[in-house]
């Protein structure tokens, strides 16, 4: 760093003023605060709890402190997060800065829980820092004269870059940013995160501008993070999910008192729900010291919780990953995992959330649900020592965000073509559009799609005499500001107290699988539905002892790929006599007995196993990829099996592996499994085997949402768009069987390929089996691999009760059979 | 086209249900449809909403095969002939029914029929308020208990085709109990509401090529 800027008297006040708060800046503010000095651009990359806010916030004040002329009326800096919940701390910090500073500027939060008439005030005079989300910035946009606002911005940061990359809330942002790079002249563009795998192509997707002097900022700051796996007192040889679960509670509740605060992190709703049960069964002293905090439980309650956490009022709140990121809870000093976090980011993430502040070590317990989890951890514990975190993968093209943008635009100030193209074509997400593809947006949003004559009167934007195209009409420009956003949740239903009072949100799917005066759980409650009426669910409180709770459908996380590969290697590392894990030394009981009846497959060897049961006869793979992964593998391979042979399968997995049952014999052998593990032809079969054109109906759904072909209702709004409602389904059948050409539709089909069959990894899987040794073993009893699959696909057609008998049953079988 | 016939009796009637959306009443030489909703792909468009017109000329194509080939003098439609306001589809449906103005249609309004009546009247088409009473039945637009033998339409009923390990199917059927008889959506642009089963009910899906009884 020059010695001018460090004698400049910017950053003098600003080191004089974190020295009277005892605080020296961290080398990477530093770092950051010179080179914005100099018009740079770049990436921050440090942990959470390290001052990264103060490290881009800070250098646009010293940079104004220097150069105050070079800083006009109005906004300054805009800063972008995709937290809503963040905002209002984050305007406390900053405020709190600029007041002990000296300096007179304005910070002030624009995002959906505005009043209308602050926005209004803002919208007079804007304040010199702005703190707002991708989504308001777009409807920014779509306000007449919006561009007087940017005009002499000097600088947007994007906090939590690594949240908005990979989704299309990250292209919503590369837009805006692209627009703010368009309407001012020296602007700065900032991103900050968390580490992933893919940093550099991160940078280069929200600053793809050559222009710019870009660089990247690391914090040498490593967070430390103590992994501690909570082991049951037995090792359960034949293992199954759901069962472990509720003999580990007397385990949780001394680790809750141990501690200050606790954070328990589950993977759905739905387990949430479930623990927060538990968890009051085993120790009732925790009533009113344990919340439940999830995505569709009452935000003014969440609010609740969330300060009641701040104060320490709470001893411990069973969660999912609606508090993976947001605001730092001082209190909490440990957190609980429950189950496999499926990811090492999230797990890092997750366990970051205790012990906050720099050197301070996070602490962080891992309660496995079966026996096999205990392995994960093992595999978890060396994937954070390693500092291997998943990359995100950007996405490109997609045409739903565009369209909505050019929408945006043409209800804002309007847009000239080539202006729009250009602009489109210099962010990362669109650089490899053609013009053709512009074209059809362009006739697209103008004349709805490529026969004109069936297209007669619609009416979206219109091409100006002035040569902008814009929208016109009052309804269509209300209509789409509502739209604007790219998350699109499932139709949810409010559900409320017949006597009043708001509770949460369930899934429309989920209620309309029950009747009146049946219960299910909700914000740890039994309720009992009476009726439902406006898109409102009524209840009341039930009597009823068990109830269900909400599968809510976006509950599975896919297994990353990292997380399997370390996976692999932990279980081929269980082999080792010598071995001086702990977790793995005490799964030697089940270790043994899947070595003795079959085999454990090493990290260069694949594993398959045929099982002759009562039932039938089963075949069991293991490619350790995940659930999402297996669900398109199982498909191939009983697609391919039945090509030898026509069979029918019922098909089970998780995220080990998969199982293909039938009542006849699987034509499988040393000679053909090579063949039917191949790695030839393997999308073309691939696509045979499943049924695209419904996967691609399912992922037009949130399509058709973005590009404002279905309005969505508003859970509790009247519905006074009766006559515009349509399913995505339908909307899908007509494009399919009149505009097939149509890119939204293209677009599903690609999602299907890139998301759902996730190709690349599916080919790197099919690669990887391809250089292993393939290992058939034969036997009549299920083994410790085969047999939580096995229960999984038991759990789908029996009710729990009986389920937990048949289990018992089938475990003591195995037993007797292996004695025999 | 390919049309497939159901054959039901129901209080001594022959009703052909047709895999075509609407049903041949054939001693009162009648076709019976329900929900048309003309001019709703216009209505979308009106609202920036791009749905293509050809789904309408679809639907009105189909309506044209089955009155030619049942020969049928009379068209009942239970309700929701019209989506919405008066636009562009109408120009579609005036052609239709200036080549079929021997064609009697009667309407029992809908909850979407709220045109004024010279427009109906324009189009020749005679309303009927709540019900139409043509013993042994009594067709109106929602379904609802009564002591005559009732056909309506409004729910667009279907059914779901539960496959183990793969995603369902969604088929539109025509439900059919002792007392009543609801239509299927005549319009292809028209979503499905799923029949729950109960005793006494049964249902008729159908695909383009065969019929399915539950």
């Amino acid at each position: 760093m020059s010695k001018t800027f460090k004698t400049s008297v910017g950053y003098q006040i600003i080191a004089d003023w974190m020295a009277t708060k005892g605080n020296l800046p961290f080398p990477f503010q530093e770092q950051t605060w010179a080179k914005y000095a100099k018009g740079c651009s770049g990436m921050v990359v440090a942990p959470t709890g390290f001052g990264k806010t103060f490290s881009v916030f800070l250098a646009v004040v010293i940079d104004y402190l220097n150069h105050p002329e070079q800083y006009q009326k109005g906004l300054k800096l805009l800063w972008v997060s995709p937290l809503r919940s963040l905002a209002k701390d984050l305007a406390k910090a900053m405020t709190a800065a600029i007041e002990e500073i000296g300096l007179d500027w304005e910070v002030a939060v624009r995002n959906g829980d505005t009043p209308t008439k602050i926005r209004r005030q803002q919208e007079r005079l804007m304040p010199d820092v702005l703190i707002s989300t991708p989504e308001t910035l777009h409807l920014l946009f779509s306000q007449k004269n919006n561009s007087r606002w940017f005009k002499s911005l000097n600088c947007v940061a994007v906090d939590e870059w690594h949240e908005l990359l990979g989704n299309k809330r990250g292209i919503l942002t590369e837009l805006a940013v692209a627009r703010l790079n368009q309407l001012s002249k020296n602007l700065s563009i900032w991103g900050i995160t968390a580490t992933i795998g893919n940093l550099e192509e991160a940078a280069k997707v929200l600053i793809p501008y050559p222009e710019k002097k870009t660089l990247m900022i690391k914090s040498k700051l490593k967070k430390k993070i103590k992994v501690i796996p909570v082991l049951p007192d037995e090792v359960e040889v034949l293992p199954w999910a759901g069962h472990l679960g509720r003999s580990m509670a007397s385990k949780i509740i001394p680790i809750i008192h141990a501690n200050k605060t606790t954070l328990i992190f589950t993977n759905t709703r739905g387990q949430s729900e479930l623990w927060y049960q538990i968890l009051l069964e085993a120790d009732p002293d925790l009533a009113g010291l344990l919340a439940i905090h999830h995505g569709s439980i009452d935000k003014k309650l969440r609010n609740w919780i969330e300060d009641s956490i701040s104060e320490g009022i709470l001893k411990a709140v069973v969660c999912t990953s609606s508090l993976d990121l947001g605001v730092d809870f001082k209190p909490v000093d440990c957190v609980i995992q429950i189950g496999s976090a499926k990811g090492i980011a999230r797990f890092m993430q997750r366990a970051g959330r205790s012990g906050h502040s720099p050197y301070e070590v996070s602490k962080i317990y891992m309660i496995p649900t079966h026996s096999l989890e205990i392995i994960e951890a093992a595999a978890l514990k060396e994937a954070v020592k390693e500092q291997k975190v998943e990359a995100r993968q950007p996405m490109v093209l997609t045409f739903d965000v565009m369209v909505q943008f050019m929408v945006t635009l043409a209800v804002g100030e309007g847009f000239k073509a080539e202006e729009t193209y250009n602009l489109l074509k210099r962010t990362h997400a669109f650089s490899l559009m053609t013009e053709d593809e512009f074209a059809w947006a362009i006739q697209f949003i103008t004349q709805g799609g490529n026969t004109l004559k069936s297209y007669e009167e619609f009416h979206k934007v219109f091409l100006d005499d002035d040569g902008l195209y814009k929208v016109k009409s009052r309804r269509i420009s209300m209509l789409h500001r509502m739209n604007i956003g790219a998350i699109v949740s499932d139709a949810m239903l409010r559900v409320k107290f017949m006597s009043g009072g708001y509770i949460g949100m369930v899934e429309e799917y989920f209620i309309s699988k029950l009747k009146p005066n049946d219960s299910f759980i909700l914000a740890g409650r039994v309720l009992e539905l009476l009726h439902i009426k406006d898109m409102t669910v009524f209840v009341k409180m039930s009597k009823a002892k068990k109830a269900i709770s909400p599968s809510w459908m976006g509950g599975r996380l896919p297994l990353s790929s990292y997380m399997s590969h370390f996976l692999r290697k932990k279980l081929s590392d269980a082999l080792n006599p010598g071995t001086q894990e702990r977790e793995l030394r005490f799964l030697h009981p089940l270790i043994a007995r899947q070595s003795e009846f079959s085999h454990i497959p090493r990290e260069d060897e694949f594993l398959v196993e045929l099982i002759d049961t009562k039932e039938g006869f089963h075949l069991f793979m293991y490619p350790f990829e995940g659930r999402l992964v297996h669900e398109v593998i199982s498909a191939l391979i009983a697609y391919r099996l039945s090509k030898i042979e026509p069979l029918t399968f019922t098909i089970a997995m998780n995220d080990y592996g998969f199982e293909l049952l039938s009542d006849q014999e699987i034509p499988l052998n040393e000679n053909n499994v090579r063949t039917i593990l191949s790695k030839e032809h393997l999308m073309e079969d691939v696509v045979a085997s499943i049924n695209a054109a419904e996967m691609a109906s399912r992922k037009f759904r949130d399509i058709a949402v973005i590009s404002g072909l279905v309005v969505q209702s508003m859970p509790g709004a009247n519905r006074n768009n009766k006559s515009l409602q349509s399913s995505s389904g339908l909307i899908f059948r007509v494009l399919e069987d009149n505009e097939p050409n149509n890119l939204l539709l293209r677009q599903a089909y690609t999602e299907v390929f890139d998301q759902q069959l996730e190709e690349v990894r599916l080919k790197d899987a099919f690669d990887r089996i391809h250089n292993s040794k393939l290992i058939i073993k034969k036997t009549n009893t299920f083994t410790p691999l085969s047999f939580p699959i096995k229960v999984d696909s038991l759990r789908q057609s029996l009710s729990s009760e009986k389920l937990d008998k048949r289990i018992q049953r089938i475990q003591k079988e195995t037993f007797r059979k292996a004695k025999n | 086209m390919n049309l497939v016939e159901e054959q039901i009796t129901i209080e001594g009637e022959v009703l052909a249900l047709t895999s075509l959306r609407a049903m041949y009443w054939e001693k009162e030489q009648a076709l019976v449809a329900s929900d048309l909703h003309i001019g709703k792909s216009a209505h979308f468009r009106r609202h920036g909403i791009p749905i293509s017109a050809k789904v309408q000329q679809k639907d009105l194509q189909r309506l044209e095969f089955l009155v030619s080939h049942y020969q049928a003098k009379k068209l009942i439609v239970v309700g929701d002939l019209f989506h919405a306001e008066v636009n562009t589809d109408m120009a579609d449906f005036k052609h239709w029914r200036n080549q079929n103005l021997d064609l009697e249609i009667i309407l029992i309004k809908g909850n979407h029929d709220r045109l004024k009546d010279d427009i109906y009247e324009a189009y020749q088409i005679s309303c009927c308020q709540k019900e139409l009473l043509m013993p042994p039945f009594q067709f109106i637009h929602e379904p609802k208990a009564s002591r005559q033998f009732s056909i309506s339409g409004h729910l667009h009923p279907g059914v779901r085709i539960k496959q183990k390990g793969r995603p369902q199917i969604k088929l539109p059927c025509y439900e059919v109990s002792a007392t009543q008889l609801i239509l299927p959506a005549f319009s292809e642009f028209t979503g499905l509401a799923m029949s729950r089963a109960k005793k006494g009910k049964q249902f008729y899906a159908f695909t383009e090529t065969s019929f399915f009884e539950f």
